[in-house]
């Protein structure tokens, strides 16, 4: 191997071959997905995503909630994800579809989001959760995300926004009221939006055993 | 032994080498000088995230030293600020030494250092105000890329040119490796910047790409420059020529081809069609092939002679680096195999073998490249034969214990995530002794890099002319035979 003409066709060719399979042929198959009309409700299968949930993918991306939380179930008997109650279904290219980069994350540091929209409706409960993990658990390791709020002095009325059953070293002091920024209702807002329950082909539901 | 050529280091007499070297000089001092400062930065990151990891009220609520912002700085810091320019130094350097023509255009790569390092900048500054893409390994926003991209050009460019003035004769075993490095680097980057943060493609077909640039950058990238100081620097400092050329063209061929195809692995139960995944887990598990190549090769060549590696710094760490890149890719072999890879998906045993792979094999080849390098180019010496030494150790006892703790840790973790009547909390109880340790481990990194950056400084700062002896880190035997360039 003494030509470096020789050398370079043999990288094009080798590299190359990796370049074809993981890049040409996602970007040919993959990256034309159209949502399913849904029959019941005449809406789209997945759901559009509402603007509030838009601008909380950002600021989901902005605080790299992505390097804690995985958002993906993997099938059966592969993993227990679903018997782990995490989804009802496996995560299928179709489903990440409304994002603009898929979160499907490293490690599970934290819990797995794919679904959180379906096991929490509470927004209140999920503002509570941003400010003080360890109000709502203890053991958790999980970061305040306590600089998306307003401490600030309560003026005349109390905001009817401001965080509610703050307890403890959390609660904000006499006359002081705690306030989710627009940043903090967006967030809130794409974590509801966290839900595949939706039925799609590709991925039916495995049947109970 | 293989009286073939392309397994001969060089035949540079030591005046045309020290020509060579100084020609060199200005660009990789740059290069090596600015990646020792974002090393620093990098691993002091690495240290708040693992100490937020174990007691997440360090350093809580502020926004740019939030744990998903520190955590992508110091990967970020450590693969673009510290690992890329120190792989970009070395491979200058020896390309001007194999292709044996003194380094022409040194203010073009003066100027692209400088860019590249403005691109790091802008890049780690956009991380902390919250610019994150959440593209593992490509975090950097889309403006600091642009940077980035336009200086590699210019490096490449540079090196491919140098190649073809080279001076005629068979390509040695580093060389491959260099042409294999700087052509591959700009092409992943460029595919994966392009299809993933600039006009980013849909969201269902970005997965697999990503996960192809994050293999790529490792065993394209980093892994030919690392080999390429390897196959140089371990024969030519006992004297010798490497031991098989066969097994270096098994080892360079074989890297190239499962190295690129093997990304997807990890990706198991991932929403990409299943294909890719058994491709992927199919190459992982063919890494044993490179691995075994690699070590045996440089272990014959090294049979007989390893006295030196207990007194020649560069040696100690280029041997432990390699000893490092086999133990990653045994692993991460064992690692690719689906009923292994469901369980430790998502564990702390993928910390445990970036550790491995990027610390363990990289940093240590880098470090021990650049104790050869740095001396041939001032024509200074070390100022420490001691704080080499504990530079080594404290490397080495943190890398062994933080990866034995993320990987033991992340056994257990991952057997807990994938059993059912285990809840995810009892899966943190089980994980947090062994982050704790690995906090520790990553103090002893911290300790051993500022050992480090005060050595490079001491030596740049020193008037101490060489000529003298060289800095050894053991009495070497006197009755020794070795004919140790170290």
């Amino acid at each position: 191997m003494n030509k470096l003409t020789l050398l370079f066709t043999g990288i094009v060719l080798t590299f190359g071959s990796a370049w074809v399979g993981f890049v040409a042929y996602p970007v040919a198959n993959l990256a034309n997905m159209e949502p399913l009309p849904d029959e019941e409700t005449g809406g789209l299968i997945p759901p559009t995503l509402s603007g509030l949930a838009v601008a909380g993918q950002k600021v989901y991306a902005a605080s790299g909630c992505v390097e804690c939380h995985s958002q993906q179930v993997r099938p059966d008997p592969l993993t227990t994800d679903i018997a782990k109650q995490l989804g009802k279904r496996q995560t299928v290219p179709r489903d990440e579809i409304r994002e603009h980069t898929p979160f499907l994350g490293e490690y599970r540091i934290g819990q797995d989001l794919s679904n959180y929209g379906a096991r929490e409706t509470d927004v209140a409960a999920v503002h509570r959760h941003l400010y003080s993990p360890q109000l709502v658990s203890p053991w958790s390791n999980m970061p305040s995300y306590s600089y998306l709020y307003q401490y600030r002095k309560i003026v005349g009325q109390p905001s009817s926004h401001a965080l509610q059953g703050l307890t403890g070293s959390f609660a904000p002091k006499a006359g002081y009221e705690v306030v989710p920024t627009q940043q903090a209702e967006a967030l809130v807002g794409y974590l509801l939006s966290l839900n595949q329950n939706y039925p799609l082909p590709e991925s039916p539901e495995p049947t109970a055993k | 032994m293989s009286n073939d050529q392309s397994s001969q280091t060089d035949t540079l007499s030591s005046a045309e080498r020290s020509a060579i070297d100084s020609s060199v000089a200005s660009p990789v001092i740059l290069f090596f000088g600015t990646s020792i400062l974002w090393l620093l930065l990098g691993s002091i990151f690495e240290l708040t995230s693992s100490i937020k990891l174990v007691w997440p009220f360090f350093l809580d609520g502020l926004s740019f030293l939030t744990y998903g912002r520190t955590s992508i700085v110091s990967v970020n810091a450590l693969a673009y600020g510290w690992a890329t320019p120190a792989a970009i130094g070395i491979g200058l350097w020896l390309t001007t030494r194999l292709c044996r023509v003194p380094l022409a255009h040194h203010k073009l790569l003066i100027a692209s250092g400088i860019i590249w390092n403005l691109g790091v900048f802008v890049g780690v500054s956009g991380l902390l105000i919250g610019d994150s893409t959440s593209i593992p390994l490509l975090n950097f926003p889309a403006y600091s890329t642009h940077i980035l991209l336009l200086s590699f050009a210019l490096i490449a460019t540079w090196a491919i040119v140098t190649f073809f003035q080279r001076q005629s004769g068979p390509l040695f075993v580093s060389q491959w490796f260099l042409v294999a490095g700087f052509f591959s680097f700009p092409w992943l980057f460029a595919t994966a910047s392009q299809l993933l943060v600039w006009n980013p493609i849909q969201a269902s077909a970005q997965s697999p790409i990503a996960a192809w640039y994050a293999a790529g950058f490792f065993n394209l990238w980093l892994v030919p420059m690392g080999l390429a100081a390897a196959f140089y620097l371990i024969p030519k400092s006992i004297g010798r020529s490497v031991n098989s050329h066969h097994l270096s063209l098994l080892a360079f061929w074989s890297i190239l081809l499962f190295g690129a195809w093997s990304g997807t692995s990890r990706l198991i139960g991932g929403p990409l069609p299943a294909w890719m995944v058994s491709v992927g887990a199919a190459a992982g598990v063919m890494m044993i092939i490179p691995a075994l190549a690699v070590a045996l090769n440089l272990h014959f060549t090294l049979e007989g002679h390893y006295a030196p590696v207990a007194w020649s710094p560069s040696l100690r760490f280029i041997v432990s680096g390699v000893l490092f890149l086999l133990t990653t890719w045994l692993l991460s072999a064992i690692n690719s195999i689906p009923s292994v890879n469901s369980v430790t998906n998502f564990s702390d045993l993928t910390r445990g073998l970036n550790l491995l792979g990027y610390y363990g094999f990289f940093s240590m080849i880098a470090f021990g490249s650049i104790y050869y390098i740095l001396p041939r180019l001032t024509g200074k010496e070390w100022p420490s034969s001691c704080l080499i030494s504990w530079h080594f150790w404290l490397a080495l006892s943190g890398i062994l214990l933080g990866a034995s703790a993320l990987i033991l840790g992340g056994l257990i973790q991952g057997f807990a995530l994938q059993d059912v009547g285990i809840t995810f909390r009892s899966s943190m109880d089980f994980i947090s002794p062994f982050r704790f340790c690995a906090a520790l481990a990553s103090i002893l990194l911290v300790a051993a890099n500022l050992g480090f950056a005060l050595l490079f400084a001491g030596l740049l700062w020193s008037t101490r002319r060489s000529g003298a002896t060289p800095t050894l880190i053991a009495v070497r035997e006197e009755n020794s035979q070795e004919p140790v360039a170290v």
